[in-house]
Protein backbone atom coordinates (compact mmCIF):
# COMPACT_ATOMS: atom_id res chain seq x y z
CA UNK A 1 0.00 0.00 0.00
CA UNK A 2 1.09 3.48 -0.64
CA UNK A 3 0.05 4.65 2.82
CA UNK A 4 2.98 2.86 4.44
CA UNK A 5 4.73 5.04 6.93
CA UNK A 6 7.78 4.63 9.05
CA UNK A 7 7.28 4.48 12.79
CA UNK A 8 9.43 3.94 15.80
CA UNK A 9 7.86 2.04 18.65
CA UNK A 10 9.52 1.90 22.04
CA UNK A 11 8.03 0.13 25.00
CA UNK A 12 9.34 -0.37 28.49
CA UNK A 13 8.68 -3.76 30.02
CA UNK A 14 8.40 -4.11 33.76
CA UNK A 15 11.50 -5.58 35.45
CA UNK A 16 9.38 -8.35 37.00
CA UNK A 17 8.74 -9.79 33.52
CA UNK A 18 10.97 -12.65 32.45
CA UNK A 19 12.89 -12.88 29.17
CA UNK A 20 10.12 -15.11 27.87
CA UNK A 21 7.62 -12.39 28.76
CA UNK A 22 9.58 -9.88 26.69
CA UNK A 23 9.79 -12.33 23.80
CA UNK A 24 6.06 -12.99 24.12
CA UNK A 25 5.34 -9.25 23.83
CA UNK A 26 7.52 -9.09 20.74
CA UNK A 27 5.57 -11.91 19.08
CA UNK A 28 2.34 -10.12 19.92
CA UNK A 29 3.61 -6.95 18.27
CA UNK A 30 4.75 -9.02 15.31
CA UNK A 31 1.28 -10.57 15.00
CA UNK A 32 -0.45 -7.18 14.98
CA UNK A 33 1.99 -5.78 12.46
CA UNK A 34 1.51 -8.84 10.26
CA UNK A 35 -2.26 -8.54 10.47
CA UNK A 36 -2.14 -5.01 9.04
CA UNK A 37 0.36 -5.95 6.30
CA UNK A 38 3.12 -3.98 7.98
CA UNK A 39 6.75 -4.87 8.37
CA UNK A 40 9.22 -4.86 11.23
CA UNK A 41 12.48 -3.47 9.92
CA UNK A 42 14.55 -3.85 13.02
CA UNK A 43 14.17 -4.87 16.63
CA UNK A 44 16.54 -3.72 19.30
CA UNK A 45 16.53 -4.81 22.88
CA UNK A 46 18.35 -2.30 25.02
CA UNK A 47 18.23 -4.54 28.07
CA UNK A 48 17.49 -3.40 31.59
CA UNK A 49 18.03 0.31 32.13
CA UNK A 50 17.47 2.63 35.04
CA UNK A 51 14.46 4.88 34.61
CA UNK A 52 14.89 8.59 35.13
CA UNK A 53 11.88 8.53 37.46
CA UNK A 54 9.68 5.88 39.01
CA UNK A 55 6.94 4.44 36.85
CA UNK A 56 4.40 2.21 38.62
CA UNK A 57 6.84 1.89 41.54
CA UNK A 58 9.50 0.45 39.23
CA UNK A 59 12.96 1.94 39.12
CA UNK A 60 14.19 0.11 36.05
CA UNK A 61 12.76 -1.49 32.97
CA UNK A 62 13.61 -3.34 29.79
CA UNK A 63 13.55 -1.11 26.73
CA UNK A 64 12.57 -2.57 23.38
CA UNK A 65 12.76 -0.55 20.18
CA UNK A 66 11.01 -1.64 16.98
CA UNK A 67 11.25 0.11 13.63
CA UNK A 68 7.98 -0.42 11.81
CA UNK A 69 6.56 0.19 8.39
CA UNK A 70 2.81 0.25 8.15
CA UNK A 71 -0.45 2.14 8.22
CA UNK A 72 -2.02 4.37 10.83
CA UNK A 73 -4.64 1.73 11.69
CA UNK A 74 -1.83 -0.60 12.65
CA UNK A 75 -0.53 1.99 15.09
CA UNK A 76 -3.92 2.56 16.70
CA UNK A 77 -4.30 -1.18 17.22
CA UNK A 78 -0.76 -1.46 18.60
CA UNK A 79 -1.33 1.39 21.01
CA UNK A 80 -4.62 -0.10 22.19
CA UNK A 81 -3.00 -3.45 22.87
CA UNK A 82 0.06 -2.01 24.58
CA UNK A 83 -2.08 0.12 26.84
CA UNK A 84 -3.97 -2.96 28.03
CA UNK A 85 -0.80 -4.99 28.59
CA UNK A 86 0.15 -4.97 32.25
CA UNK A 87 3.83 -5.69 31.84
CA UNK A 88 4.32 -2.62 29.64
CA UNK A 89 5.15 0.37 31.81
CA UNK A 90 5.36 2.91 28.99
CA UNK A 91 5.19 2.96 25.27
CA UNK A 92 5.72 5.59 22.60
CA UNK A 93 5.09 5.52 18.88
CA UNK A 94 6.71 8.25 16.79
CA UNK A 95 6.34 8.74 13.07
CA UNK A 96 9.86 9.36 11.84
CA UNK A 97 9.82 9.32 8.04
CA UNK A 98 9.19 13.05 7.57
CA UNK A 99 11.78 14.09 10.12
CA UNK A 100 14.39 11.79 8.64
CA UNK A 101 13.65 13.08 5.16
CA UNK A 102 14.08 16.69 6.23
CA UNK A 103 17.35 15.80 7.92
CA UNK A 104 18.56 14.05 4.80
CA UNK A 105 17.56 16.98 2.62
CA UNK A 106 19.46 19.43 4.81
CA UNK A 107 22.52 17.20 4.71
CA UNK A 108 22.51 16.91 0.92
CA UNK A 109 21.88 20.63 0.53
CA UNK A 110 24.80 21.39 2.81
CA UNK A 111 27.07 19.05 0.87
CA UNK A 112 26.06 20.67 -2.42
CA UNK A 113 26.62 24.19 -1.16
CA UNK A 114 30.00 23.18 0.14
CA UNK A 115 30.96 21.62 -3.17
CA UNK A 116 29.81 24.70 -5.10
CA UNK A 117 31.62 27.11 -2.82
CA UNK A 118 34.80 25.09 -2.85
CA UNK A 119 34.54 24.94 -6.65
CA UNK A 120 34.12 28.72 -6.79
CA UNK A 121 37.28 29.11 -4.74
CA UNK A 122 39.15 26.80 -7.09
CA UNK A 123 39.61 24.05 -4.53
CA UNK A 124 38.95 20.32 -5.00
CA UNK A 125 35.37 19.40 -3.97
CA UNK A 126 36.49 17.49 -0.90
CA UNK A 127 39.09 18.76 1.54
CA UNK A 128 42.21 16.65 1.90
CA UNK A 129 43.11 14.98 5.15
CA UNK A 130 44.25 17.63 7.62
CA UNK A 131 48.00 17.31 7.77
CA UNK A 132 49.04 20.82 8.61
CA UNK A 133 47.41 20.99 12.07
CA UNK A 134 49.33 17.91 13.23
CA UNK A 135 52.55 19.42 11.96
CA UNK A 136 51.73 22.70 13.60
CA UNK A 137 51.25 21.10 17.01
CA UNK A 138 54.49 19.18 16.55
CA UNK A 139 56.28 22.45 15.84
CA UNK A 140 54.71 24.01 18.88
CA UNK A 141 55.84 21.06 20.97
CA UNK A 142 59.36 21.44 19.65
CA UNK A 143 59.28 25.13 20.40
CA UNK A 144 58.15 24.52 23.97
CA UNK A 145 60.83 21.87 24.38
CA UNK A 146 63.41 24.38 23.23
CA UNK A 147 62.11 26.88 25.70
CA UNK A 148 62.38 24.28 28.45
CA UNK A 149 65.92 23.43 27.41
CA UNK A 150 66.82 27.08 27.46
CA UNK B 1 23.61 55.93 -0.64
CA UNK B 2 26.10 57.70 1.52
CA UNK B 3 23.53 58.28 4.23
CA UNK B 4 22.59 54.65 4.19
CA UNK B 5 26.14 53.51 4.54
CA UNK B 6 26.65 55.95 7.34
CA UNK B 7 23.65 54.57 9.17
CA UNK B 8 24.93 51.06 8.84
CA UNK B 9 28.32 52.08 10.06
CA UNK B 10 26.89 53.72 13.12
CA UNK B 11 24.81 50.65 13.91
CA UNK B 12 27.90 48.53 13.73
CA UNK B 13 29.65 50.92 16.06
CA UNK B 14 26.83 50.79 18.58
CA UNK B 15 26.91 47.01 18.51
CA UNK B 16 30.59 47.07 19.18
CA UNK B 17 30.16 49.33 22.14
CA UNK B 18 27.34 47.08 23.40
CA UNK B 19 29.64 44.14 23.45
CA UNK B 20 32.77 45.78 24.66
CA UNK B 21 31.07 48.13 27.08
CA UNK B 22 30.28 45.56 29.70
CA UNK B 23 30.44 46.74 33.26
CA UNK B 24 33.10 44.20 34.05
CA UNK B 25 34.95 45.22 30.92
CA UNK B 26 34.85 41.60 29.74
CA UNK B 27 34.48 40.73 26.10
CA UNK B 28 31.61 38.29 25.81
CA UNK B 29 32.15 35.74 23.09
CA UNK B 30 29.22 35.06 20.84
CA UNK B 31 27.73 31.65 21.56
CA UNK B 32 27.34 29.25 18.68
CA UNK B 33 24.84 26.46 18.21
CA UNK B 34 26.49 23.16 19.06
CA UNK B 35 24.27 21.25 16.65
CA UNK B 36 25.19 23.56 13.78
CA UNK B 37 28.87 23.18 14.56
CA UNK B 38 28.66 19.39 14.72
CA UNK B 39 26.32 19.36 11.68
CA UNK B 40 23.63 17.32 13.38
CA UNK B 41 20.42 17.43 11.37
CA UNK B 42 18.33 15.01 13.37
CA UNK B 43 18.29 15.24 17.14
CA UNK B 44 17.57 11.73 18.33
CA UNK B 45 15.32 11.48 21.37
CA UNK B 46 16.66 7.98 22.07
CA UNK B 47 20.16 9.28 22.70
CA UNK B 48 19.89 10.62 26.22
CA UNK B 49 23.60 11.39 26.38
CA UNK B 50 23.22 13.90 23.57
CA UNK B 51 20.35 15.64 25.36
CA UNK B 52 21.88 15.76 28.83
CA UNK B 53 24.05 18.87 28.30
CA UNK B 54 20.86 20.83 27.63
CA UNK B 55 19.14 19.68 30.78
CA UNK B 56 20.49 21.43 33.86
CA UNK B 57 20.26 19.94 37.33
CA UNK B 58 16.68 20.86 37.95
CA UNK B 59 15.53 18.98 34.84
CA UNK B 60 14.29 21.96 32.90
CA UNK B 61 15.15 22.57 29.27
CA UNK B 62 17.95 25.09 29.04
CA UNK B 63 16.85 28.28 27.27
CA UNK B 64 18.46 29.39 24.04
CA UNK B 65 19.83 32.46 25.72
CA UNK B 66 22.01 30.28 27.92
CA UNK B 67 22.96 27.45 25.59
CA UNK B 68 23.33 29.48 22.40
CA UNK B 69 21.42 26.92 20.34
CA UNK B 70 19.90 28.29 17.14
CA UNK B 71 16.12 28.53 16.82
CA UNK B 72 15.75 25.58 14.46
CA UNK B 73 17.77 23.27 16.63
CA UNK B 74 16.21 24.46 19.85
CA UNK B 75 12.80 23.53 18.44
CA UNK B 76 14.03 20.09 17.51
CA UNK B 77 15.79 19.71 20.82
CA UNK B 78 12.58 20.61 22.61
CA UNK B 79 10.55 17.83 20.97
CA UNK B 80 13.39 15.37 21.48
CA UNK B 81 13.61 16.14 25.21
CA UNK B 82 9.86 15.90 25.61
CA UNK B 83 9.78 12.52 23.93
CA UNK B 84 12.70 11.30 26.01
CA UNK B 85 10.84 12.40 29.12
CA UNK B 86 7.84 10.27 28.24
CA UNK B 87 10.15 7.28 28.00
CA UNK B 88 11.82 8.00 31.35
CA UNK B 89 15.17 8.45 29.62
CA UNK B 90 15.39 11.97 30.95
CA UNK B 91 13.72 13.34 34.10
CA UNK B 92 10.76 15.71 34.18
CA UNK B 93 11.97 17.23 37.42
CA UNK B 94 14.73 16.46 39.86
CA UNK B 95 14.62 17.81 43.37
Amino acid sequence: MSTDRQYELIYIVSPSATDEGVAELHTQVEAIVGKFDGRIEKTENWGKRRLAYEVNHCKEGTYVLELLLGSGEMVTELERRLRVEEDVLRHLVVRVDEELHTAERTATRRAETRKRRRGARGLPPEPQAPQTPVKATAEVKEATAEVKDG
Amino acid sequence: MVGKRGARGSRKDSKKSDRGGNKSGMFRRKKVCRFCVDKIDYIDYKNARMLMPFIPERGKIQPRRLSGTCATHQRKLQTAIKRARQLALVPYVTD
